[in-house]
Formats: structure tokens, sequence, C-alpha cells
């Protein structure tokens, strides 16, 4: 009995944590008590992509207005936090691309930041070309995967 | 314990006379390599009397062993007069005549005095056919059935010694990533000759890069989840894999230096820099910074020089770094991407992949002459170079029949897969049970 009454206080405990624990996913039809305003922004942060040059790490000046867009969304909403995601194509080397996709998901921070997005609002990371957005060769493919992506992992 | 008598006991050499040890050697390092005929006498357990069964069987992993050894030809029994099934394993009674005759250089004898089933005692011989002088010979007492792989390994470790130098090739462990699924890879090791294949690490995420450390005791690599890049350290002692966390973004390439420490590209600023880490995996010092992308290092024998990739000039260029001045070469001339140098353990070359229009194919520059030479030529995309410690074998990843593990020697030639039972990249050699000499 005493056993019972032991397991049952810990699943009580458990689902208190839950219940006070920061939102950090938006799956689709998880009701996560967002505004439809903040889902809009959210969709707009992460739904458009900055693409990049072959070996290249520079913003093309077609991407500097998408960029803003997600600066002015996330100092409107403020606990919106986004991972930067680097990515390369497949043509290059791991350990190369790893780097260059470091260079690519840092081009965009430092455009965000410049912009005046808090920078306690973003992370980086670099997959290399472990983590194409488009299987298959040839430039069509390789051309989506030279991107970065952004990930909202908090709001 | 039997093991270590094993061991013990592969230490024992049976008369290993100054004249033999001065006898022939294989040039495989120069420019004209020599082929070396090699016959196999049948393993013998009295006068003219084979071995069947653990003899048999060893007589199989030596054969396959060697096949391993492009400047080795194994003479067709059927070749030779009178055969291969001898009456003596050594002289007087060890007849010369008929292998020479039959083209081989080197005759190997294998006498199994007790038998050889259960748990026996097994003496092999190699001599030189036309001098009679014994090249070497070991007893390796109590082999049972489990042991002969370990024996063929150990007696090709030793006849490649003999005849090079250096058996570096049988005495080592290739650690590399075998990939289950996007961003999905774990370290692996694996003999050169594919024995021996087994998962060190069970972690989700990617793996990457894995390297010895000299010892043999750590494996390290690169390791990525979704969240983050961190240093990953598998320890042979206990069997454990820490992943250590570093300020920054990245954690690219680890190596080892001589001294057991470990150069890895991690973030500082906006470039990646090589850093060198203490002995705990702490951050001791930059060995190459700067406003472009540096990553992995690797290093000689000596730890003095340093390869390793950067974007100084543009695109990415194999460089040099002479540790000791802090002078930086150019290695790479031609090409404009350049990438996965490492550096022959004895320092006079430099191997790495170059992307061209075919895909990326492996080049070895002589840091001697400054002359560059193409060793693979695909298909598909040859990448990962990485050097055995004899400076003479090369391990590299290839798409070619799928993604796999294949070996070839600073002179090139046809590559040879190293079975890995799945899709496999970034070979390394390491010797686990610590180098020979």
């Amino acid at each position: 009995m005493k056993r019972y009454a032991l397991i049952l206080a810990l699943v009580m405990a458990l689902a208190a944590g839950f219940g006070c624990a920061k939102k950090t996913t938006s799956e689709p039809g998880y009701d996560d008590g967002m505004t439809p305003e903040m889902r809009a922004a959210i969709e707009q942060i992460t739904d458009a992509r900055v693409y990049f040059a072959f070996d290249k790490f520079d913003i093309k000046p077609e991407y500097k207005d998408m960029l803003k867009t997600k600066a002015d969304l996330m100092k409107k909403f403020s606990s919106i936090r986004v991972r930067i995601e680097g990515n390369c194509d497949e043509r290059g080397t791991q350990e190369y691309n790893l780097a260059l996709g470091e260079r690519r998901a840092r081009a965009s921070y430092e455009y965000l930041v410049t912009l005046g997005v808090n920078p306690s609002q973003l992370e980086m990371i670099s997959y290399g070309k472990e983590n194409p957005a488009v299987q298959g060769s040839g430039e069509a493919a390789w051309s989506k995967n030279r991107r970065d992506d952004f990930r909202v992992i908090a709001h | 314990m039997k093991k270590q008598l094993l061991l013990l006991a592969l230490g024992i050499v049976l008369v290993l006379s100054s004249e033999a040890q001065a006898a022939m050697r294989v040039d495989i390092y120069g420019p004209g390599q020599n082929i070396v005929n090699l016959a196999l006498a049948a393993p013998i357990r009295g006068p003219q009397a084979e071995a069947t069964s653990m003899g048999a069987a060893l007589q199989k992993i030596v054969q396959q062993n060697l096949s391993f050894l492009p400047f080795m030809r194994l003479t067709d029994p059927k070749a030779v007069l009178g055969g291969v099934v001898l009456q003596g394993y050594e002289p007087p009674t060890l007849d010369f005549k008929r292998f020479q005759l039959a083209g081989s250089d080197i005759v190997v004898t294998t006498y199994w005095p007790e038998g050889d089933s259960g748990t026996r005692p097994v003496q092999i011989r190699a001599f030189e056919t036309n001098t009679g002088g014994r090249l070497f010979g070991k007893e390796y007492p109590r082999v049972t059935s489990k042991d002969l792989p370990e024996v063929a390994d150990r007696f090709c470790a030793d006849l490649l010694e003999a005849l090079t130098g250096d058996g570096s090739f049988f005495r080592s462990t290739l650690a590399f990533v075998k990939k289950a699924g996007k961003m999905s890879a774990n370290v692996w090791l694996v003999k050169p000759t594919g024995r021996d294949l087994r998962q060190i690490t069970n972690m989700p995420g990617e793996s990457m890069s894995p390297a010895w450390s000299p010892d043999g005791r750590f494996v390290v690599f690169s390791h990525i989840d979704k969240q983050s890049h961190a240093l990953g350290v598998w320890d042979r002692a206990s069997g454990k894999v820490q992943r250590i966390r570093f300020p920054g973004n990245v954690v690219i390439g680890p190596a080892f230096t001589p001294d057991n420490k470990v150069a890895v590209a991690l973030s500082n600023g906006k470039y990646p820099v090589i850093f060198l880490l203490n002995h705990v995996f702490q951050k001791e010092r930059i060995l190459e910074g700067g406003n472009s992308i540096n990553v992995s290092p690797t290093f000689d024998k000596t730890g003095t020089k340093m390869a390793f990739t950067s974007s100084r000039m543009g695109g990415p260029q194999i460089f040099l770094k002479d540790l000791s001045s802090g002078t930086v070469t150019r290695v790479s001339k031609n090409g404009t991407y350049n990438t996965e140098a490492n550096l022959s353990p004895d320092g006079t070359l430099v191997v790495y992949s170059r992307m061209t229009e075919y895909g990326h194919r492996i080049f070895v520059q002589d840091m001697m002459t400054g002359m560059e030479r193409q060793i693979t030529f695909g298909p598909g995309s040859d990448e990962q170079p990485s050097f055995c410690a004899d400076s003479y074998f090369i391990a590299f990843a290839s798409t070619r029949g799928g993604h796999g593990i294949y070996l070839t020697t600073r002179h090139g030639g046809d590559a040879k897969q190293v079975p890995t039972g799945g899709a496999a990249y970034f070979p390394r050699w390491g010797m686990p049970g610590g180098a020979k000499k």
C-alpha cells in the first residue's frame, strides 16, 4: 500500500513538473496556448531559409529583407529563442563542411544581432552536410541544401 | 592468463642468428617497389605429415592476411615440384631447391610438434630460399583454434617487419564511423584485414573523425547531436564514453599529438581555430588560427610538424606548420578544393583529398621534392585518407560500390576493401596494443 502511495506521489510530482516546464515545442496540433499572432510569428521565422553559394557564407542581398522580418518578430516576441542551423551540400568534405556550416549560421546570427535581436535569443549549430533538406545530386538539390534553417526552440 | 602466456611466448625467439637478420630486405618505400614471391609450405606435424586441423585453418588466415600486401605474391603450391608437404621444417631436411625452381624468394614453414588439435604449440619459420638463411622463427605455445587469428596476425607482423623493417600493418586496428541513418553514426573498430569488427560507441547523433591516442588507450571523435557539438572520448580501459562540451559551436576533427594530447578545431570568435588540449581535455593553447577556417590537424611522429586545412587563401587548401619555428607553408598547389590532410608519421608525405569534376580523389605530396601524385582514381568519391604507422599503407573512405573503407599504399595501386558490414567512413589507424618499437 505504502509502495503504491510512493508511486502515486512520484507520478504527481512528474505531472506537476511538466506543468511548470517552459514550452519548447511547436508540433502541429499541440495546444501550446500560443496567441495566433505568436503562432504566425513562429511560422514566419521558421519557414523562410537563407541559401548560400557553394563554399560561401556571405548573406546574399535577397535574404536581407527576410532576415529583417525575422529580427522584427524576435524583438516583438522576446520569449522566442531560435537555433540557427548551418548546412552544406554534399560536395565538400565533412570536417571542412562543419566549419563552413558554422560560418553560415554565424552570418545569419550576426546579421540578426546587428538588427537588434538580443543574442540570448539565438544559438547556432552546424550540421555540415549531415542534415540535407533534399536528397539527390545536382545543383537543384545542392542549392537547397546550402542553407540556414531557423528553428524555434522556446517561446 | 592464457593470453598473457601467449603474449609472453611471442617474445621468445627460437634462434635468430645475426646473419639472418642482415638477410633479405624489401624496399617498399622507394619508387621501384619490389615484388616478393613467397611460398607457404604445408603445415606439418612430422616428416611429410600434413597438419590438417588447426594447421590448415592457420594457413588459410595467413594466406588471407598476406593478400593485403601488394608487394607480395604467393607461390601457387602446384608450381612447386615435389609439392609443399615437406620432410622437414628447417635445414638440413628442408629442401630449398624446389622453392627456388618455383621462383619463390621466401619459404615459410609451420610445424606443430605435438599435433594440431586441442591446445598445442606451433613453430613458424621463414627462410630465404637462395641462401637458406632464416629471416625469423618463433614458437607460439598453447595455441587453440580461438587463438589462430591472433597468431596469424603476430606472424604476419613479424614477417613484414623482417622484410621491410615495420610490421605495423598487422598490429593495427582501424577506428571508423559506421552510419545507421541521417544524423546517426557511431564509432567502430576493425582490423585492417576485416577481423575483430566491433562497435565501441552507442550514442544518438552523428559521430565523426575518430582518432586513436598513440598509446592505444583512447579514441576521440567529434559528436554532433541536434543541440550541440562535443568531443567524444572512448576509454579502452573502462569501455566508457565521455561527451565533453566546449564553449562555442564547433568541435571538429580531433587528432592526437605524439605526447597523447588532443588538437581539435574549436570556436574562437568568428572562425574555428586549432586548439591544443591538455591531458584532461581542457584548452591549453592555440596551435593555429586567424581570420579563416582552420581545421583537421594531423601530426608527424615527432610532433613538430602539423598539416591542416585552411581557407586563408580563399578555398580550402592544405598547409604545413613547423611547430618549432611557427612557419606555415602551403602544401597543395593544384586544384581549388583540397582538404582532409594526413601527415605520414615519418613526416615525409602528406596525403589529402581533392575535389575534381568526377568526385574527390586522393593525392600524395612528397615533402622533400614537392612532387604530387594522384593515388586513387575512383569510381565514386575517395575521401578521408589516413596513413598507417608504417607511413606506407593508406586507408580511405570511398563511395565505389557503396560507402566503404579501402586500403592502398603511398604508391597507389589496386585498392582492397576492408569488410565493415555497412556504410563506413573516417578510417584512422591505431595500435591498441601500443607500438612494438
